[in-house]
């Protein structure tokens, strides 16, 4: 084997990827600007919602007999409530979006005079609508406050200080570092979009110059040139792992991006705050490069089996499929995989990778992950040089 | 300088189970002449010529090319042979000049050599004006010279045409005819499939007629015509083929 022709194929193949709109889309555009758009979308849009709803005063109905006149009295003090008094179809009001809350307290509540009265008040909200869950909060409040002072007064009147029953205090400390919770965050995101990202930036490359080539009938002036049957799938195996790990590259620059802008995409933490180092990015490359060349030789598998471009991409949507379902099982918090499934290809790589955003090094997994991957990357690979000399494969209509 | 003797392929089909594509054929084709696989669709000259370009092994028989086996020295016959037909396509892409550099080094050629290989070829085929425009924007002609630049910038002494001029205009063909007698001329060995009588008889010094993988009848047309003196080569044809089908 010829490593200058190798060299040759790769060059005329990503040429031929950099003059395709088609693949400049998938490797570009689509991971530079479309996944960090998406992501800053979502959270601008949650956020502009979420300021416009916490902004806005609860419009609250109360619908009572004047037996709690106090209750009523710290509810209209509040700023952020508003009492709205209707005569009739609270109910409906409620479902209408007209009021964010009801307010019930019935005739037999009267704790302000009778402290051996009915305790209950009922509160109706819509758990659909964002702004009756904050007039629910903001209710809450109120009625703490309500309560804790019914709670001192009674205590004064029997002679007691109100601290008497203040015990065990609980004061809550969060070990968790920056890092390790910016971690989390990342490893729920990141796997499962890295995985799609390689996916998406092999898919069109390897199915256009494989069944492309077939369908438009290049392939034959490849075959009958001085190019062994290897040198052509190997300059061919290397283009697609070059576009899909500059999809990847380019995706994690884009949500870089979107992560480093304020508050958007990450709430309250920032990338900033998350330091990696050079050794992590070492393992990143160890666990993400095998399933570049994974993803790579399968797709690559397909597009030499089949006839054509349609056919290969309706075999190549299963694969995907399996890749985003295997990935998306990351999303999960809490789950924890059993050692025997980190030789699952791309399940693997998503839980070692996640593993790694979190700070947590398992030797174990990595190797794992890595052998596997490249196992299963070079049978596949194996098989795509091998079908490429078998003339039923070539030469099918 | 192309031997095939006793070349046999059988495919096997799901449906149609065994078939035998190309069944015991014996032909040679020699330096400065043009052979001419003459045959209906599903003959078999496709296959064989596959088989010549080693982008298909034979199941029996022997194929020298340039005096190299087809199976045991592939990579030798590749050096000696230019290919072309209408499934031959090219890049779109890419423009014409570097289509052509890009198959003089994966055929070897050194930068010099493809540099002034490929300025005499253009110049010859008159292809200079398109020489820097992309292949997606040339006409059906200017694709199929350059299809012919591709196959040829490695000077090789064997060409093989399967159907060259199949949905070409006539001024095309007739630019892809000339330019094939201009190769026979050049001393090159050409072997080349069609299923049109009149292009055959134009250009053919042996015509060989080839029905359901069958070789019927080879030679030159006027061995031919006196083997067969039913009129003209149509005529031979459809004699032969009408023959071999009520077998």
């Amino acid at each position: 084997m010829n490593w200058k022709n190798v060299r040759l194929i790769y060059c005329k193949e990503i040429l031929g990827a950099i003059r395709d709109r088609r693949t400049l889309i998938s490797m570009i555009v689509i991971p530079l600007f479309f996944y960090p758009l998406l992501f800053l979308g979502i959270g601008y849009f949650t956020l502009m919602g979420q300021e416009k709803s916490e902004a806005l005063p609860s419009l609250v109905a109360v619908v009572e007999d004047d037996t709690a006149p106090r209750l009523i009295e710290k509810l209209e003090q509040d700023e952020k409530i508003k009492l709205v008094h209707l005569k009739e179809n609270e109910e409906e009001a409620l479902k209408a979006g007209e009021i964010y809350l009801l307010i019930e307290i019935p005739e037999s509540f009267d704790i302000e005079k009778d402290q051996e009265n009915d305790r209950s008040i009922i509160i109706h909200y819509d758990s659909t609508i964002q702004r009756s869950q904050i007039a629910r909060k903001r209710v809450t409040a109120v009625i703490e406050d309500y309560r804790q002072q019914m709670i001192r007064e009674r205590l004064e009147q029997i002679g007691l200080n109100p601290d008497y029953i203040q015990l065990a205090q609980e004061e809550w400390l969060d070990v968790a570092s920056e890092e390790r919770k910016i971690g989390i965050i990342l490893g729920m995101i990141l796997p499962y979009i890295i995985i799609i990202l390689i996916f998406v930036g092999a898919m069109h490359s390897a199915v256009d110059i494989t069944a492309g080539e077939k369908e438009r009938g290049t392939m034959a002036t490849l075959l009958v040139s001085q190019l062994s049957r290897l040198e052509i799938v190997l300059g061919k195996y290397f283009t697609v792992m070059t576009i899909s790990a500059t999809s990847m590259l380019l995706g994690l620059i884009g949500l870089s991006i979107a992560f480093l802008t304020p508050v958007y995409a990450l709430g309250e933490l920032s990338l900033i705050k998350a330091k990696f180092s050079l050794s992590l990015f070492f393992l990143f490359f160890l666990v993400l490069a095998p399933l570049v060349g994974l993803a790579s030789a399968i797709l690559l598998l397909i597009g030499i089996f089949a006839r054509n471009s349609k056919e290969a991409s309706t075999y190549v949507t299963p694969i995907y499929m399996s890749a985003i379902f295997l990935g998306m099982i990351s999303l999960s918090q809490g789950m924890e995989l059993a050692e025997p499934m980190f030789f699952i290809p791309i399940l693997n790589n998503s839980f070692t990778f996640k593993e790694l955003l979190m700070g947590t090094i398992h030797w174990r997994h990595i190797l794992s992950t890595l052998t596997s991957n490249m196992v299963i990357a070079l049978l596949a690979l194996l098989a795509a040089a091998k079908l490429f000399k078998k003339e039923s494969v070539l030469f099918r209509s | 300088m192309i031997q095939v003797n006793h070349l046999t392929k059988v495919f096997y089909d799901k449906k149609r189970g065994k078939v035998t594509a190309v069944n015991d054929v014996d032909f040679c084709c020699h330096k400065g002449r043009i052979f001419g696989l003459l045959g209906p669709n599903g003959a078999g000259k496709t296959t064989t010529l596959r088989i010549l370009a080693t982008m298909m092994t034979p199941t029996a028989g022997k194929v020298l090319v340039n005096g190299y086996h087809v199976v045991k020295a592939a990579h030798k016959v590749r050096q000696s042979i230019g290919f072309l037909s209408g499934e031959t396509g090219l890049y779109d892409r890419f423009t014409s000049r570097e289509t052509v550099r890009f198959f003089g080094k994966i055929n070897g050629l050194a930068e010099q050599e493809i540099s002034k290989r490929m300025t005499q070829i253009f110049q010859t085929l008159g292809m200079t004006h398109f020489q820097d425009v992309r292949v997606d924007k040339l006409s059906t002609g200017m694709k199929q010279k350059l299809s012919i630049a591709r196959a040829i910038i490695h000077d090789p002494p064997v060409l093989i045409f399967d159907e060259p001029t199949v949905g070409l205009d006539v001024i095309t063909a007739r630019v892809v005819i000339e330019t094939i007698r201009e190769f026979r001329n050049q001393g090159k060995c050409i072997i080349f499939s069609t299923h049109q009588m009149h292009e055959a008889e134009k250009l053919c010094d042996e015509i060989a007629i080839i029905h359901l993988g069958k070789l019927l009848s080879a030679g030159t047309l006027v061995d031919l015509k006196k083997r067969f003196p039913v009129g003209d080569l149509e005529e031979i044809f459809f004699k032969l083929i009408n023959k071999e089908s009520n077998k």
